[in-house]
């Protein structure tokens, strides 16, 4: 009966009616998503004198020994348009990649790439990978601030293109609360930078200010007078990557 | 429950911003903040008065590598006190949310860069003895002028026993580098530029913690944890794979 009762939770429409209901909501499900590589939704920024560095691990070589995988990395643009699509063989343990305005054919903007791990032969193995990865920011050619991913965003089949996302789930009304757990003080200029996750439109309040973000979109928001920051949205996992600056310095992490 | 801490060492110190507040409600100001550290085999607990406002405590003066922070009622700390502090208990579950509950964790220079993370240590890893598997090259950066790694281990006994990090070369499976380390430590670990390379990862044998990579060039800092291993995979298999490759690892050192 425990055993029933649980696979009915775990149902995508009772979930999407709990979450409706605000009963118990579940902000990510990766329910159902078969044998799968998810990655997150990674901020690249090539504005204002930006360089993104990323860099990533051969999960299926380090867990699995598996030596002939390839990654594949899709660049969007801010409007969710694909700027590039790149693939890597012949990977190492821990890899880098630099964007810059070189690789994105002379853009200075920002937006969100995906990575996605490839097998080239069908496996029996029903694995689900997650490369959360690093992003370093650096201003000016100087010393790069890293982060570590925030949001799982889309999922991709290992050996077929079927490609999926909502995995983080988004409500009707828009009466999510996510309060920074920081103080802005004392930075001459603060930015925040969100991006949708999912399929479908993300309206979000910061103080009385409406945005709305449609699916794949990001945005980067000047904060700079405000000593805290609190985001009511319609999405349940919605959580900003953060941008402090003070002097020639600058501090990067997840909110 | 989740505690805090912070670092120092010669040329950075840190500064910790605890909330107040769980991150989609308003803030309690029945949680006080209190600090722990080991003196004499006993948890040594201190209510602090460091600066704070409705929405946060700043903790900045009374930071060093040994003490941990938490937040609690007094009815909550008078309970453990009958247990004469003898290993760490979890006193409530206010921080225990989803997402994380977290305090922003800070390090600087004076007069120049600085750089954060939201950071916490929850109460479940205090109870875990185990080993870290981290990739260097994932964080530390070779044009950077020094890099680091703080290991922050918190555990449940108030004990500063001695367990080993090793850097490894996981495709040679060679041992480049050992340090002996402490328990309820932040420890400092200075990572040499031969040592940031593809195939070289941190391990430690006994005890778990978090590794947070710190490089600095010209003044300005990066600071950042990486994931535990168990977080790349999300399959059911993921505690056996994890579990072969750290066996693997230990053979190396063993």
């Amino acid at each position: 009966m425990q055993l029933l009762i649980k696979k009915i939770l775990r149902n995508n429409k009772i979930l999407k009616i709990k979450n409706f209901l605000g009963i118990n909501p579940i902000h990510m499900s990766l329910s159902g998503i078969g044998s799968a590589s998810v990655s997150d939704a990674f901020c690249w920024r090539t504005d204002c004198n930006f360089t993104t560095t990323f860099k990533y691990s051969d999960l299926l070589n380090l867990f699995y020994n598996i030596k002939d995988s390839y990654v594949e990395i899709f660049i969007y643009s801010k409007n969710n348009d694909l700027i590039k699509k790149i693939i890597f063989n012949n990977l190492n343990f821990s890899n880098k990649l630099n964007i810059n305005q070189e690789l994105l054919n002379g853009i200075q903007d920002y937006g969100v790439f995906y990575i996605f791990h490839r097998l080239n032969n069908k496996t029996e193995n029903n694995f689900i990978l997650s490369n959360r990865c690093y992003l370093g920011f650096s201003q000016n050619n100087n010393l790069s601030s890293f982060v570590h991913g925030n949001t799982l965003a889309k999922y991709k089949n290992l050996t077929n293109d079927n490609e999926n996302s909502d995995i983080v789930k988004t409500t009707l009304l828009i009466n999510n609360n996510y309060r920074v757990q920081n103080y802005f003080d004392k930075f001459d200029k603060s930015e925040i930078f969100l991006s949708n996750p999912t399929s479908k439109k993300i309206k979000f309040y910061i103080k009385e200010k409406k945005f709305i973000l449609e699916k794949g979109c990001s945005i980067i928001i000047d904060v700079t007078n405000e000593k805290e920051i609190n985001i009511k949205s319609n999405c349940l996992f919605f959580r900003p990557l953060i941008f402090n600056y003070k002097g020639q310095y600058i501090d990067v992490y997840h909110g | 429950m989740n505690f805090f801490f912070g670092i120092k060492n010669k040329i950075l110190k840190s500064k910790l911003t605890i909330p107040r507040f769980q991150n989609k409600k308003k803030s309690q100001e029945k949680y006080l903040l209190y600090q722990a550290e080991v003196k004499n085999n006993f948890w040594n607990i201190r209510l602090l008065n460091d600066e704070n406002n409705k929405d946060f405590f700043f903790v900045k003066n009374d930071i060093d590598n040994n003490k941990i922070f938490f937040l609690a009622t007094k009815k909550e700390v008078d309970l453990w006190s009958n247990q004469k502090f003898q290993k760490l208990i979890n006193l409530n579950n206010y921080t225990d949310t989803s997402p994380a509950f977290r305090a922003n964790l800070q390090i600087y220079l004076t007069n120049a860069g600085f750089s954060s993370y939201q950071s916490e240590y929850p109460f479940s890893m205090t109870l875990k003895k185990g080993s870290i598997l981290s990739p260097i090259s994932s964080l530390a950066n070779e044009d950077a002028e020094k890099n680091y790694v703080f290991i922050k281990n918190i555990y449940q006994y108030p004990i500063q026993e001695k367990f080993n990090v090793f850097f490894i070369n996981i495709k040679t499976k060679e041992i480049l580098f050992k340090q002996s380390i402490l328990t309820n430590t932040t420890n400092e670990v200075e990572i040499k530029k031969e040592f940031i390379k593809p195939d070289i990862f941190l391990f430690t044998k006994n005890f778990i913690g978090i590794p947070i990579y710190t490089s600095i060039h010209k003044n300005h800092i990066s600071f950042e944890h990486t994931h535990p291993p168990h977080e790349y995979i999300l399959s059911g298999d993921k505690f056996k794979k994890i579990s072969e490759l750290k066996l693997e690892i230990n053979a190396i050192i063993n």
